[in-house]
């Protein structure tokens, strides 16, 4: 235990003494929450460029509106919120354009107003079939809408708001129905989303209380993601570090003072404290954070237990499998080789969650979660989202889970015992197993 | 120079430090080390030779217990089980293996600190060896700031900051420049005076017949030699002659009994069959002979008879 304990404390202050721990903090973060933060900063740097389009309403009813609606639009719907000095436009114009055909002909009109795109001219173009308000959609869309940016679907989204409006509003009045009333028959009614009503100990109703939008989406999904950055900032490691120690020929000095388990176990627990280490830096601040904005009471103090559980669990898994390909091999080419198959694991997780998120409960997530490679990651992410999966498949995950680590920790011990002093050529798979079933 | 004072003077009362009986390790098909028998006096320096890939190593690593035999027993410091005496064993092994952005101080506690050193012990250890060996200012350096000499240094102290019973050396003194060599075999023969065991291995003959008092060649898994230096070129007989000739080496060729030549530049060394004193009165026919020296064959000679491509197959 002592010899354990001394490799364990070694791995652990080279791990967090070096400039990859202090880079590795900052980048965590980056890398979990970048995306959002860019897309937050870049939400306001939208090309505010006009965007002209040309109308051909061959139906006469609608070009009055969209040209109406697009000038208010341009005086009022493209700044951002605040009083008139802070106003900047963060929306482009929409700047209309009619086209007349020249004595009606409709022959060659796509191809001259699609040549006024290719030169820049022209963003896009409408074009309104006379039918377009009476047809009965047997005859399919007659409108349609031309350009050479499809991303771009801001334009295209605020035409067909607009012509469906007026449509509506036409068909209304030639039904002779007053516009007050549809107005008010066919008002948006909100549907308030609030939790379950309960019972005080003193035997006083608590009322039900608004869904929490951050409860419910995002404190599973970054429990999940931090999880899976936490387990992949540090399992990793643990192959690079085995086979530097083969390659530099260090392990045969290791494994001359220590058994290959010792030494493997050592640098396991001293990869989960690094982990642990960075767990603490994390919660810490997200939980100072949360108090500071008044929102920790929302976050059960059970989450955090479940977190520090499965990230031991995902450590050790991952952990000892990596040591494993790391003492495998003898290059680094074999061992990313290697790595794939232990990858497409880690990646499970990655590739279900939104599902799980979705219908926690369903039978999908309950197997998925259920698949011990992915259940610290999934399991998490099931319990942070309200209510929770029923105690006995949280039970029965961590069971699983819990086998399935002594199995890999016992796997990895056998490849890892016999491939640390291996040299030469990197085994096959085959070969792994006769590793596995020998004495 | 500094005085090893810290390592206890060992009083083992064993006659052997390593004993092993019958033992078998065999690779998939191919046998590594086969129905090898062995024991190593107490106190002694036992050179273990053998061309590449003869088994040394593999022996060298069941006796650390890192590889375990397929058949037969092996007793290291008076015990069977496994690892147990792992502790006493300070091991140097071939290809060396040094944390290259560590500094050299914290690699040798570490080192230390595995084999059971307090942290106390370690850093006292570690002083007196650093200073031994001359290193002591660079004791905070990275490892990949030293060269290669030093590294060399490090890596012996790294065998021998514990204090070893037992201490296992494989080339120890190779890429050594003269000066560090000598610094090395000083504290190795210091080890030696202080009652340490020690297992030599080595492809230097010349260094082998210098240091050690008994000499074992291991050859396609099996033991072909096992002995005193002494003994050992006694049982190769007085076969072997150096002569040195006016006409050079040509006067050898034709002559009747003489089974092998080897030119050493300054003089001849010729493996004879037949009386030395005949043979001295055919070459001074011939012209003048200003060295004949009856000799036993050196460890090299005996190294190349058995694994030289002359060599008979062992039985």
């Amino acid at each position: 235990m002592n010899k354990i304990s001394r490799v364990a404390i070694t791995e652990y202050l080279t791990a967090v003494r070096s400039k990859a721990f202090i880079i590795g903090i900052i980048m965590l973060p980056i890398f979990m929450f970048g995306g959002l933060l860019v897309a937050q900063f870049a939400k306001d740097k939208v090309d505010i460029k006009d965007r002209k389009f040309a109308v051909v309403d061959r139906s006469g009813k609608l070009i009055a509106t969209l040209s109406e609606q697009a000038i208010k639009r341009n005086q009022n719907g493209i700044f951002s919120n605040g009083v008139d000095a802070e106003k900047k436009q963060i929306r482009p114009r929409f700047i209309l354009e009619t086209f007349v055909e020249s004595d009606g002909k409709s022959d060659g009109v796509d191809l001259i107003l699609s040549e006024r795109i290719r030169k820049k001219e022209l963003f896009a173009f409408l074009i309104i079939e006379s039918d377009a308000l009476d047809a009965d959609g047997s005859k399919g869309p007659r409108i349609s809408y031309h350009t050479e940016t499809p991303t771009f679907t801001d334009l295209p989204n605020w035409i067909e708001q607009v012509i469906n409006d007026e449509i509506r509003r036409h068909r209304f009045l030639e039904a002779n129905v007053d516009q007050a009333l549809v107005q008010k028959l066919t008002r948006h009614t909100q549907v308030k989303r609030l939790g379950l009503t309960g019972v005080s100990a003193t035997g006083e109703v608590i009322k039900a209380k608004e869904e929490n939008k951050v409860l419910t989406f995002a404190l599973p999904a970054i429990s999940m993601f931090l999880l899976f950055m936490l387990v992949m900032s540090s399992a990793p490691m643990l192959l690079n570090t085995v086979l530097e120690e083969k390659l530099q020929k260090i392990s045969e000095v290791l494994i001359s003072a220590v058994t290959p388990f010792q030494l493997m176990l050592g640098k396991l627990i001293g990869a989960v404290f690094v982990s642990l280490t960075l767990s603490v830096l994390y919660l810490g601040c997200g939980i100072f954070f949360l108090a500071k904005t008044g929102t920790l009471s929302m976050v059960p103090g059970t989450l955090f237990v479940w977190f520090l559980l499965f990230q031991l669990l995902a450590l050790m898994i991952y952990g000892s499998i990596f040591s494993a390909i790391g003492a495998a091999c003898s290059e680094l080419r074999d061992a990313q080789n290697m790595m794939f198959p232990a990858m497409m694991l880690v990646m499970v997780p990655m590739f279900t969650w939104m599902p799980v998120l979705q219908s926690p409960s369903s039978t999908f997530s309950r197997i998925v979660s259920l698949f011990p490679p992915a259940t610290p990651m999934l399991m998490m992410l099931r319990i942070a989202i309200p209510p929770g999966p029923p105690w006995w498949e949280i039970a029965l995950a961590v069971i699983l889970t819990t086998g399935f680590m002594l199995a890999c920790v016992w796997a990895s011990a056998k490849i890892f015992r016999i491939g640390i002093l291996s040299q030469g050529q990197t085994p096959s798979m085959k070969k792994l197993l006769g590793w596995l079933i020998s004495r | 120079m500094v005085l090893l004072s810290h390592c206890k003077r060992m009083n083992d009362q064993r006659t052997s430090s390593v004993r092993l009986t019958n033992v078998t390790k065999t690779f998939g098909n191919h046998t590594a080390v086969e129905n090898l028998s062995l024991e190593v006096p107490t106190g002694s320096i036992y050179g273990f030779i053998g061309p590449n890939g003869s088994g040394k190593t593999t022996t060298i690593r069941m006796i650390l217990h890192i590889f375990h035999p397929d058949s037969g027993e092996i007793e290291v410091l008076g015990t069977a089980s496994s690892r147990a005496a792992n502790d006493r064993i300070g091991y140097l092994p071939e290809e060396r293996g040094l944390y290259k952005k560590m500094p050299v101080r914290r690699v040798l506690t570490y080192y230390a600190t595995l084999k059971g050193l307090s942290g106390t012990d370690a850093k006292n250890s570690i002083d007196v060896w650093l200073e031994r060996m001359g290193l002591q200012d660079w004791a905070s350096r990275k490892v990949e700031a030293l060269s290669k000499g030093m590294a060399q240094k490090i890596q012996f102290i790294s065998a021998v900051v514990a204090c070893p019973d037992l201490l296992i050396l494989d080339e120890p003194f190779s890429g050594l420049d003269p000066v560090n060599l000598e610094v090395i075999r000083d504290a190795i023969l210091e080890l030696k005076q202080r009652g340490t065991t020690i297992i030599f291995s080595t492809h230097d003959m010349s260094m082998a017949e210098k240091m050690c008092d008994f000499i074992f060649m291991i050859y396609k898994g099996k033991k072909v030699l096992d002995g005193t230096l002494d003994s050992i070129q006694s049982a190769y007989g007085e076969d072997t002659i150096r002569l040195r000739l006016n006409g050079g080496g040509e006067h050898l060729q034709g002559l009747e009994g003489i089974k092998a030549v080897r030119d050493m530049g300054q003089y001849q060394e010729v493996r004879y069959s037949g009386d030395p004193q005949e043979l001295l009165q055919r070459l001074a026919a011939k012209g003048r002979v200003s060295l004949f020296e009856i000799t036993r064959p050196s460890l090299h000679d005996i190294f190349i008879r058995i694994a030289g491509p002359d060599a008979k197959e062992v039985s």
